[in-house]
């Protein structure tokens, strides 16, 4: 199970850009990762800041709901 | 009703080249050019049947009773759609399917859902609707 502050996919689409890098600090709000889903870009962001320690998903990756995007500490 | 039902994973798959006929604006379904939903919706019912076809033999069929369908990207003109379909469940008479879509070339995800059929006798199917 991932430590830290963990941001999900929230529906089923496609991986379109993975915005965040490892060890990056990100402020709550920034883009993470654009998904597209439902026939729209969707980008996706955490809730709080905090420094980017994973990274879960790789450009043209299929996500299901739940799966983990990105993980913050 | 005593009978077999088919096993769970038979699977079967759909290809499809988009054209214009497949389009939302000709199937009324929409004014955008690209592979319409209840197209994709078709091809998904397509693949179900294909999926059990072998293993119902007549006078046993099945016919569809719900739907659920999530249409995530866009196939324009010209392009091709893979769906597959696999029985997740059976329960009594009634099959329960898993679908998705992508594309090929690229394998991105198109569509995916949940499909359900039940199983009938299609000549008592009938009679019942006189």
């Amino acid at each position: 199970m991932p430590v830290g502050d963990v941001v999900r996919a929230e529906m089923v689409g496609n991986v379109l850009d993975v915005l965040a890098a490892p060890g990056r600090c990100v402020a709550a709000g920034e883009p993470l990762v654009l998904l597209e889903s439902m026939k729209m870009e969707i980008p996706v962001s955490s809730e709080v800041g905090g420094v980017v320690a994973e990274i879960g998903v790789r450009v043209g990756d299929v996500v299901q709901e739940g799966d983990v995007l990105v993980v913050l500490r | 009703m005593d009978h077999d039902l088919p096993p769970v994973g038979s699977t079967a798959e759909i290809m499809l080249e988009v054209t214009h006929a497949d389009t939302a604006p000709a199937l009324g379904s929409g004014d955008v050019p690209v592979l319409a939903t209840p197209r994709l919706l078709a091809l998904a019912e397509q693949a179900t049947v294909a999926a059990v076809h072998d293993a119902l033999a007549p006078p046993l069929t099945s016919v569809g009773t719900r739907v659920e369908l999530d249409h995530v990207h866009a196939t324009p003109v010209g392009h091709k759609v893979v769906v597959r379909a696999v029985l997740v469940h059976t329960e009594g008479r009634t099959l329960q399917f898993e679908v998705t879509a992508e594309h090929p070339a690229d394998r991105r995800l198109v569509g995916h859902g949940r499909i359900s059929r039940v199983v009938v006798d299609r000549d008592r199917f009938l009679g019942r609707l006189g």
